[in-house]
């Protein structure tokens, strides 16, 4: 783990460094419009993974979080005029609060009933988001929701409803938000939340308390949801209870699967490349979803590892040639 | 109170398609172990078979139900044979994304095929109201309910007094024993995957002519489906019709407290069941 981050540290200078003039380099506003909507998937698609690929709970309902989160930071802006600054944190939090509400009840149960139950969950957010009129305005939606305003008088003033603007907003909140995952992945948190995934008794008779985990991986996951939840509808300005759909759900795991489950960097990749890639099929818009059910499905039965396992593959295989030709 | 009896005749009529729609999905679930996210487009085939057979090709309904049950058993066949057979034995989280994945490239393909306009079955009765015992209905939801008392009744014949039944029930509680006395694992499998998408189709049919035909139909049966699983146990017959008539009734009661919530009343029920009987309703301890 330690080698592989060194390898690619020099890689990793450079993204930063494109992610950093990226505005310049692709000038055109619908272009930035893709980069910041692939930003918000990365903070999904991770979170995503702690729970999916770390602790190997499958969750249908991530989605929920995020919705939550996005209709919590648009109700307290609505009413109360409350910055984006502070909607991040508040949205999290209330779609943790949700999360272990849920785990409560869920998290007793694993297998197919708790991918039933998330499902389900998921379906009971959008039925709330759907009838509770007088909050959320049904079907209509709510709009309005403006980005935040950075102004200290005499020294700076930025609106970030200038898009490039709001893209470094971003930026800044999905490296923070992608480098706590990676703490946490890579802690003694993680390596229990690996063992969850493994083998839940044997984990416990080595003194792991695997319902402990699991809430954990289960709060955390949707915390940093529904940060993204909050990031995203400070940008689009319109939130309606469509985010509750099972399609959004299945586009977060085809993001984790094409990257590779359990490996945090995987997810990242995936989100950047899916959220790129049905932009550049809109030719086929009727057959999109097909086209995604499609790789999906020959992903999960022909490489369950995703890209990342599928890379490290050939590398094995290149320097196990190597190897080879100098013996 | 004079409406109680026709919500109860209501929720008994839905609570039958979701009976039919579970039963096989129990058996899939209970006999293969996958957990199978697309069995409610088994049930979206059955309805847009019939309705292209019936309405566009022209043949009578019976034979056109007929026609539509055979088709998605075929269908059922070709998948179990292939995609299914790779998942055998595969990870729960495996197998469940490779059926959404299924789900989603089915209901698109029938978005494309039929578009997404509700369309409806012709029924092959009269239409007009009968009254029975203060109960207002139609003879498609009476067909219903007798049609799946039928097979319910057929099914647990078979199960009972064949060959064939007596070996799946024996693979239902011990696969390796099962294989170890002889009995053909893969035909079982084939067998209870085309009877288990039959059921579905029939379902479809059926309900079909009572309510409209759409692409969107089936994930909503398949998440119906999974909910009356978790109620009624995953481990037998019994507990996927009981559990699929008790949603039924469930839904159609708490209709009359909250409309807009309807849907809700089974993740209530679940959650219910779950806290107090986590092995379902009808389940075994394990």
């Amino acid at each position: 783990m330690k080698a592989a981050a060194r390898l690619s540290s020099p890689l990793l200078l450079g993204t930063i460094g494109l992610l950093l003039i990226l505005p310049w380099l692709i000038g055109a506003e619908y272009y930035l419009h893709i980069a910041i909507t692939a930003l918000v998937f990365v903070i999904l698609a991770t979170s995503l993974d702690l729970l999916v690929g770390y602790a190997g709970l499958l969750s249908l309902g991530h989605t929920a979080f995020f919705a939550f989160g996005a209709y919590a930071a648009a109700l307290l802006y609505l009413h109360f005029g409350v910055p984006l600054w502070i909607t991040l944190f508040v949205s999290g939090g209330f779609a943790a609060l949700i999360a272990w509400l849920l785990g409560l009840l869920v998290l007793s149960v694993r297998g197919h009933r708790f991918v039933i139950m998330t499902l389900v969950f998921a379906e009971m957010g959008r039925l709330i988001a759907y009838n509770w009129t007088d909050l959320t305005h049904g079907q209509v939606g709510l709009p309005g929701i403006r980005p935040p305003v950075l102004s200290i008088p005499g020294l700076v003033h930025i609106d970030f409803a200038y898009r490039p603007a709001y893209y470094y907003l971003a930026l800044f909140v999905t490296v923070a938000c992608v480098a706590i995952i990676w703490r946490i992945a890579d802690s003694p948190v993680g390596w229990r939340m690996l063992a969850l995934r493994e083998n839940e008794r044997l984990a416990e008779a080595s003194g792991v308390d695997t319902q402990r985990i699991a809430t954990t991986a289960f709060v955390v996951s949707a915390f940093f949801a529904g940060l993204a939840g909050s990031l995203y509808a400070h940008y689009n300005g319109f939130i309606s209870p469509d985010l509750f759909y099972f399609s959004y759900t299945t586009t977060m795991l085809i993001m984790v699967y094409l990257g590779g489950k359990g490996t945090i960097i995987g997810p990242v990749i995936g989100a950047v490349l899916f959220t790129i890639l049905p932009e550049a099929l809109r030719v086929t818009a009727n057959f999109r979803l097909m086209t995604f059910s499609l790789i999906l499905l020959l992903l999960v039965v022909f490489a369950p590892e995703g890209l990342v396992g599928l890379i490290g593959k050939l590398r094995r295989r290149a320097s196990a040639g190597e190897k080879a030709g100098n013996a | 109170m004079d409406f109680i009896p026709q919500y109860l005749f209501n929720g008994l009529v839905v609570g039958c398609s979701y009976a039919l729609i579970a039963v096989g999905l129990t058996a899939i679930f209970g006999l293969m172990e996958i957990a199978n996210f697309a069995h409610g487009q088994f049930y979206m085939l059955g309805a847009f078979f019939a309705y292209w057979l019936t309405r566009i090709a022209g043949l009578d309904f019976w034979t056109g139900l007929a026609a539509s049950v055979i088709g998605v058993m075929l269908v059922g066949v070709l998948l179990e044979r292939t995609l299914f057979r790779f998942l055998r034995g595969a990870s729960l989280s495996s197998s469940v994304l490779a059926t959404i994945a299924l789900s989603i490239f089915l209901e698109n393909l029938a978005l494309n095929i039929w578009g997404p306009r509700p369309q409806k079955i012709i029924s092959p009765f009269e239409s007009g109201g009968i009254e029975l015992l203060g109960i207002f209905t139609t003879p498609d939801r009476l067909s219903m309910l007798f049609l799946t008392f039928l097979m319910v009744l057929i099914l647990h014949v078979c199960l009972r007094h064949t060959h064939t039944g007596k070996a799946i029930r024996a693979t239902f509680q011990q696969r390796e024993a099962a294989a170890l006395v002889g009995i053909n694992i893969d035909h079982l499998y084939t067998l209870t995957f085309a009877v288990g998408a039959g059921l579905a189709a029939l379902a479809g049919v059926l309900l079909g002519t009572i309510f409209v035909v759409q692409p969107s139909m089936g994930g909503v049966a398949t998440l119906k489906a999974f909910i009356v699983v978790t109620l009624g146990g995953a481990s037998s017959f019994a507990g996927g019709i009981a559990g699929g008539l008790l949603l039924g009734l469930a839904e159609s009661f708490g209709a009359i407290i909250a409309p807009s919530y309807k849907d809700a009343v089974g993740f209530i029920l679940v959650i219910l069941v779950l806290l107090y009987k986590p092995n379902g309703l009808f389940g075994k301890r394990t």
